[in-house]
Order: structure tokens, then sequence, then C-alpha cells
């Protein structure tokens, strides 16, 4: 049996790594003989088959193809139709995780309890939809651990660094950046910051839109008119993408299906980072808002580490490199290092302090005393970044005279603007009759290693208190039944 | 700085979490003016990324710099909402951020 297990389940590609006897960590090929497994599944129209892997990806029925499914991990409504069935996110994921644990037991031995990562910026629901996955492909998840930190985690233990860390992981589907600080094998994570739908996938769209307006220009028609065509063309430009981070100039051809003509593509590396500065500009703020938010400068950080495909990029690179005067590292390839991560975290967990990974309080009219104004504002009780265990407090008071019942909103995110934060729930107290206004509320919140929140309503005068788990129970969370219920028919079913 | 605990029950009239979205249609509801979008980004006035962006020809430099940042935080975190009309207006407001950004601070 394999004992430490870590998986990368990964927009574009997923990967599975175990911790051998000597503690080091190894990747475990595929059966198809990949390190690495394209997070794509295939639904056959004419055998009770899943495909999933290599073989999906390069099948050609887009109807039954299913790409980046991990971008709608959070989506309570996506439901992908094959056959009049409705798969939800987290089943088409267990058809992949299913994969990985059927190909790589065949290797390592048996695994039944895993590490999953996740990008920091997760919410809830895709937390406990990655769980349910692995649940029903028949793994237990040990811990979710978050992408960046893994990938230190394997950083620090191979290349045995000290100090303060950023880890800059660009993907196919999202860009996570994490700093945090190395002594010994201790880790202490500081701060994460994640954009979703930035990626590796947005400079191949891009790259798509180039080679629909050299083909109208060469040809005056479209490039692609159905999904089947476009996905292909939509491969060439990623193999063209690849091509540039190590040659200057690329030429391709391209045809549409309905026998137009050809078009030459003539690119060069210059002319793409053009087309994609505008997205590595909003990289540059994000990098940027990380540092700001645990007020470091790039001269506090010794060592600044790549994770993901994207950042074979040159551009990229050299970016990073302007901006912290020092050559970015990448721990050996930079596709694998977040399941090796994984695999040592499995084991070494306890060693790695975590931090909140947004901000949770409650909205409130503010009263400032200078200016006699008073507006409706999102009070954060317990800010992001903060360690975790940890337990905030802050006191309220009630504004209006009479109230039986006091309402608490619970807030998520760091914006003082009420706008742009989410309501995520609300506490309902119901305290005694005939008080005046300005009795004490206090509001308290707590964060556990898992990330769970819970949330304390006490109404000083009367000790009347409500205390509530701040999760997401909506749409989307299967009932533990349910559960079983699917992960028995998964293990029914022929996925290859 | 006092902060005071608003009463919500008021406005919202006890109503449970299912029948938020209700409540939130009703106009002038507190939860209404919280989850409306960004007043900024209304279509039927298009305005300039300047504007969008809140920059004022009187601010220097730092300050110019302190609003982009605090509208990316902003908006990234719209980029990832649910909400297909909060993302395409977030994906605007980002296009727009970093249009400023490199016409006041160069391009990367
Ligand atoms: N040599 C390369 N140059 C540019 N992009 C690359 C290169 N190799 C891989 N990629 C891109 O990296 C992305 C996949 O990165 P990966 O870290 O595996 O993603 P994810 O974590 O989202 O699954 C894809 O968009 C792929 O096109
Ligand atoms: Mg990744």
């Amino acid at each position: 049996m394999a004992e430490y297990v870590g998986i990368d389940l990964g927009t574009t590609l997923s990967g599975l790594a175990y911790l051998k006897p000597d503690g080091n960590p190894e990747i475990v090929p595929n059966s198809d003989g990949e390190r690495l497994t394209p997070s794509v599944v295939f639904f056959d129209s004419h055998e009770d088959v899943k495909l999933v892997g290599s073989a999906a990806r390069d099948g050609g029925e887009p109807d039954r193809t299913i790409f980046q499914i991990k971008r709608y991990m959070d989506d309570p409504e996506h439901l992908v139709d094959i056959d009049g069935k409705k798969w939800t996110p987290a089943e088409i994921s267990a058809l992949i995780l299913s994969k990985l644990k059927r190909d790589c037991s065949k290797i390592c031995g048996d695994i039944t309890e895993v590490v999953i990562t996740v990008p920091a910026n997760f919410n809830e629901l895709a937390r406990k939809s990655t769980i349910a996955a692995a649940e029903m492909a028949g793994m237990t998840v040990k811990r979710l651990v978050n992408e960046p930190t893994a990938a230190a985690v394997y950083y620090a233990h191979s290349q045995g660094v000290k100090g303060r860390v950023l880890v800059f992981d660009l993907g196919g589907g999202t860009l996570d950046t994490t700093i945090l600080e190395v002594a010994g094998d201790q880790i202490k994570i500081l701060t994460s910051e994640g954009a979703r739908h930035l990626g590796g996938s947005n400079f191949d769209d891009i790259l798509l839109e180039a080679y629909a307006e050299q083909y109208r220009k060469q040809t005056g028609t479209a490039l692609y008119t159905d999904e089947r065509h476009r996905r292909r063309v939509l491969q060439a430009t990623e193999d063209a993408k690849k091509m540039l981070s190590k040659l200057q100039r690329v030429n391709d051809t391209v045809a549409n299906d309905q026998n137009s003509g050809i078009a030459r593509i003539d690119l060069t590396r210059v002319e793409f980072e053009a087309m994609i500065r505008h997205m590595l500009t909003r990289t540059v703020f994000l990098v940027e808002q990380a540092m700001d938010s645990v007020n470091l400068k790039p001269s506090d950080i010794d060592h600044v580490v790549l994770v993901g495909g994207s950042t074979r990029i040159p551009k990229v690179k050299q970016l990073l490199e302007k901006m912290f005067g020092k050559t970015p590292k990448s721990c050996g390839n930079v596709d694998e290092c977040v399941a090796l991560g994984a695999a040592l975290f499995a084991k070494k967990s306890a060693k790695i302090q975590e931090v909140c990974n947004a901000s949770y309080g409650t909205l409130a009219m503010i009263y400032n005393a200078k200016t006699g104004e008073e507006k409706l504002a999102n009070s954060i009780v317990i800010p992001k970044n903060t360690p975790i265990p940890c337990s905030r407090s802050q006191v309220y008071q009630t504004s209006e005279d009479n109230e039986r019942v006091i309402e608490v909103d619970i807030t998520q995110g760091e914006d003082e603007d009420a706008k742009f934060i989410d309501v995520i729930g609300r506490i309902t107290l119901e305290v005694p009759p005939n008080r005046p206004k300005g009795c004490e509320i206090a509001v308290t919140f707590s964060y556990d290693e898992n990330q769970r929140v819970r949330a304390l309503v006490v109404d000083k005068q009367s000790g009347r208190s409500k205390e509530v788990a701040v999760s997401y129970k909506g749409a989307g969370v299967l009932s533990p039944e349910e559960l079983k219920r699917r992960s028995a028919h998964l293990r029914a079913m022929r996925i290859e | 700085m006092f902060k005071i605990l608003k009463s919500l029950s008021n406005s919202l009239g006890g109503k449970s979490a299912a029948k938020k979205q209700a409540a939130a249609a009703k106009p002038g509801s507190l939860l209404d003016k919280v989850n409306k979008g960004a007043p900024v980004a209304k279509p039927e006035a298009p305005k300039t990324p300047e504007e969008l962006c809140g920059l004022d020809p009187k601010m220097d430099k730092d300050q110019v710099l302190a609003q982009l940042k605090l509208l990316f935080r902003r908006y990234n975190r719209s980029a990832s909402s649910l909400d297909a009309q909060t993302r395409h207006q977030a994906e605007k407001m980002l296009d727009a951020i970093v249009q400023m950004r490199e016409k006041h601070f160069g391009e990367i």
C-alpha cells in the first residue's frame, strides 16, 4: 500500500506522486506510460467506456469531450449533459481521479488515502466538490493543500532553501501566487492571492483569434464554423505557443474544414508577447497585491520559484527577473512539483503553518466620529492572512430601541465597500424585549486547520448566544447517502 | 470610530436565506444595495478608461498607483464571480486598469 500519496488535480494536467521509503517523492506514471494525465474526459458513444487523458484529448467529438472541468468546481449550476444524463463537475473529476487511482496503484500499491491540491483561492464549494470527487473515486482525502504551498514544500525539500519564497504558479487556467517563509523543514505561509481565468488557455484563445484573422485576410472565409474544428485549431495554436518558448519565430499553415484553402501563419515571439502583454500586466498586479498585503518589498523576497507550464514562456521569467532583480528558479519539472509536494505534505503537514485565505466579518453601519458620517460597510473581524488556527472578536452596538431579533450578516472578502464582498450567511439571535439601542453584541469568528470557519454571536447583556459553522450548504453539495450511491456506481464503470 | 450593528430586520423583514433573492429584487432593500454591481460600468454611458478608474488629473503618481491597485484587487475578485454579468463587467474594468497602468507607468 502507498502510505503517502499526493494528487495534483489540475485544470489541464493531473499527476499523482507517492513518497518512496527513502523519503523522496516520485511521480507515478499512468497506464498509457505518461507521467501526467491530461484532465480531459471522453464519453464514447459506441462502447460504455469513459476515456481519460491523452486519448480523450485527441479524440474528435467535442460534444462528448470535457475539458477544464476544474474551472466549474465552484458552480452549483454547471452540469454536463451526456446522452441525457447530467454530470456534476465533481463526478467528472471523479472519473479523472479514478483513472489515476486505478493506473497508479498497479505501480505503487493500493491507494486509499490521499492529499489533493487545490488553488489557494478555491472557495468552500469547490473544496467540498474536490473532496466528494475523491470519495466517489474510492479515496479518502486526508487533507486538501493549496497548490503553491505544495510546490513550496517540494522546492524546500529538493533545494534545501531558507528564507522568504514567492511561488508564482501560472498554469493552464489560473494564476496563483504565495509568499512563505522556510526555515529547515518548517514552513510558514504568509499570504496567497489568485486570479481565475488567467492562464495558458487565455493565451491559446488570443492566438486563435490571431489565426482566424490571418485566415480571413488570406482566404476571405472563416477559419472555423463548428466546435470540432475550433478545437483542432486551438490545439495548433497551443503547439505554436509552446514552440515560441524555444524559438523566436514559427511558421504554420491552417485550413478550415470547408476547403476554402490554406493560410500561412508567420508568428514571432515578439508578436506573441505583445498579444499577451495585457494578461501579463495582470500577473504583475497580482504579485504586487500579494506583497502589499504582507507589507513586503521585492527586495524582501529571497527566492522566486516558478511553477506551472506557462512559466516556460520566456517573457514571464523576464518579468519576474525585472521585478525582483534576481533570476527566478524552477524546481525541476514545473508541471510535476505540485504533485510531488503534495506527497511530501501527506507526511509533513504538521510542520506547515497556514493562514486564513479570506477575511470574514459582518455588515455594519460605521460611524465616523470625525465627519459625523454613517455608512454601511463591511466590518472585518478576522483578516485574511491571520495564521490558523485562530479566533478573533469584535463588539458592535445595536442601533434601534426595542430590537427583538439581532441579525448578523456574515461576509467574506477584503473590500470595505459592501458591494464588493459576498454575504455568505446570517445568524439570527432573539434578545429580550424593551431594550434601548446601544446594547453590546460580540461577534467572534474562529478558523481551524482545515480552513473551516465558525461564527459566534453573543448578546452581552442577556448572555444569549448562537454559534454556526460558516460553510457552504447550498446547491451542489451531495448528501452522504447520495455520495455513497454515486461512488458505487462509479466503481462499476469502465474508465481507461 | 464607532462600529454599530444596524438593525437589518427592518429592511429585510426577517426573510430566510432562501428568500434572499426575492429580497434582493425589491427596490431599496439592503441586499439590493449591497449586491448591485459597480455603478461605474453602466452600459448606457460609455466612459473613458480614466473615468472608469476614477482617475483625476490632479492625482500624483502614488495616488494613481494606489487607486489602480485597489481597483485591481476589487475587480480581480469579481472576475471569479458566479454571475456572468459581474464577470463581464470585471473583465472590462481589468482591461481599463491595465491600460491606465501602461499609460502612467509604461509597458511591462
Ligand atoms: N513550453 C511551454 N510554453 C508555453 N506554455 C506552455 C509550455 N508547456 C506547457 N505550457 C502551458 O502550460 C499550461 C498547463 O500548465 P499546468 O501547470 O500543467 O496547468 P494546470 O495546473 O492548470 O493544469 C497549458 O496552458 C500549456 O499550454
Ligand atoms: Mg497547476
